[in-house]
């Protein structure tokens, strides 16, 4: 039932073996960063479903709470290098915010290890690859049944 | 006491009488000796009714952010230290207005627990007050027009009991642990939203609980939607909470909601070096940035 319910990633491969990873990225760094892998035919797991918004100081934590409500595995965060962004202090702020945000998920008992961040910059494809395989793969070798406070 | 009272009454009568303030938000006494309530004074003859004592556990900068309060205009408060840093939070904010606010800080040597003074418990000590006295390092308010001095005899803390040593408890366990810790409290949430309705800095007029579109936290009584209310609303007082425990004793089935502001309060702190509601003048934590900040768990 749950499973059929509109919008949820619960559906079809998204299990241990091949679990959904969203993304939140920034329009200016990591989404071109993305892009850049794309063009340049790079190949990275498909385990991960990237959204992009203006900045990393517009992801709300209400995104990242979200997306684990409806059954992702792993959540990433990524913008511009510190110094880079196109809103100048975009980034610096979201960082605050994760800092603090980070270490409340983790003391109300989400593991850690479903949440990353970082920065991507535009040219920096080959990170973008290498960040979402090392996640892809550290997501998969957690056990699934490791509950978290969002999952029922 | 007795003192404290007759000159609490003098400073709201002479308020009042002036015209600097037309209401007076202070303590009387409550329906038994050990329980205080909050009292509107508007009257100058009212003014022999307020009180203070070691049962005042209200904070009363929480009737700041009411509209039928706010209507008054010039407000004359009662504030005890911890009560006065949630004042200047609320000042830092723009919330309230320092022109605005006469503050009758009251020396406040610890509070007793509700719970025990209802059993008839009398005396301040170490195991009669809450945490928050423990570690209150603000008996004396920060800030304030008045001051008026207790009678009161020091709390002294000699540390054999730790204030909030679950915390340090549930940093050591593993995620699953915790985990299974706070399912099992936040099950009793029964979203009421006193937490909210208590707190002095909850000041939204419109809570993001209750915007609906998109609508981000479940109003259901599950559990996903528990959680998300107790993560989201603890997120939003991190860094600005003081620490006054209103939350905690409003909460009508006990969830242990200081634990979560406490840690966060120790956490902002340790990240960037700033405490909520000691100076007017600060920047609120999450406003500004600085280049150097924490940047160890990003890629």
């Amino acid at each position: 039932m749950e499973d059929k319910k509109e919008g949820t990633v619960k559906s079809e491969g998204n299990n241990v073996s091949d679990p959904r990873i969203i993304a939140f990225v920034c329009n200016w760094c990591t989404y071109s960063g993305a892009d850049l892998a794309g063009t340049s035919r790079m190949k990275y797991s498909d385990n991960v479903r990237v959204i992009k918004l203006p900045c990393s100081g517009r992801i709300d934590p209400l995104f990242i709470i979200e997306a684990f409500k409806k059954g992702a595995k792993g959540v990433l965060v990524s913008g511009c290098h510190p110094g880079d962004c196109h809103y100048i202090s975009g980034n610096y702020h979201s960082r605050r915010k994760y800092a603090a945000f980070r270490d409340l998920l983790g003391f109300l008992g989400v593991d850690l290890n479903r949440i990353e961040f970082s920065w991507i910059s535009a040219s920096e494809g080959n990170k973008w690859v290498s960040v979402i395989n090392e996640f892809t793969d550290k997501i998969k070798s957690l056990n699934d049944n490791s509950s978290d406070i969002f999952k029922k | 006491m007795a003192n404290t009272d007759e000159k609490l009454q003098k400073i709201a009568n002479d308020l009042l009488e002036s015209g600097e303030v037309s209401l007076v938000i202070g303590y009387t006494k409550g329906s038994n000796p050990q329980r205080m309530r909050p009292a509107f004074i508007t009257k100058t003859e009212d003014a022999g009714r307020l009180s203070f004592s070691r049962y005042a556990v209200q904070d009363l900068a929480v009737f700041l952010k009411k509209p039928e309060v706010k209507k008054f205009g010039k407000i004359g408060i009662v504030v005890k230290g911890c009560d006065e840093k949630a004042l200047n939070a609320l000042i830092q904010e723009y919330q309230v207005s320092r022109d605005n606010i006469k503050i009758i800080g009251v020396e406040c040597n610890g509070i007793i627990r509700q719970n025990l003074a209802d059993k008839g418990e009398t005396a301040v000590s170490e195991a009669t007050v809450y945490d928050k006295c423990l570690i209150c390092n603000e008996h004396t308010p920060i800030l304030y027009d008045y001051l008026v001095e207790s009678g009161e005899p020091k709390l002294n803390v000699s540390g054999n009991i730790k204030p909030y040593a679950k915390i340090e408890e549930l940093d050591a366990m593993s995620p699953e642990e915790k985990n299974s810790f706070w399912e099992k409290e936040f099950d009793k949430c029964i979203k009421c939203y006193a937490c909210r309705q208590a707190c002095p800095l909850c000041y939204c007029s419109r809570c993001i609980v209750e915007k609906n579109m998109p609508q981000w936290i479940d109003t259901n009584l599950e559990e996903t939607g528990n959680a998300q209310w107790n993560l989201i609303r603890a997120y939003h007082l991190s860094g600005r909470c003081i620490g006054c425990g209103e939350c905690e004793r409003a909460c009508p089935v006990n969830i242990p909601l200081m634990m979560i502001n406490e840690k966060m309060a120790r956490d902002t702190y340790e990240l960037f070096g700033y405490k909520s509601g000691l100076d007017i003048n600060a920047k609120p934590v999450f406003g500004v940035f600085s280049e150097s900040d924490f940047n160890e768990f990003i890629k």
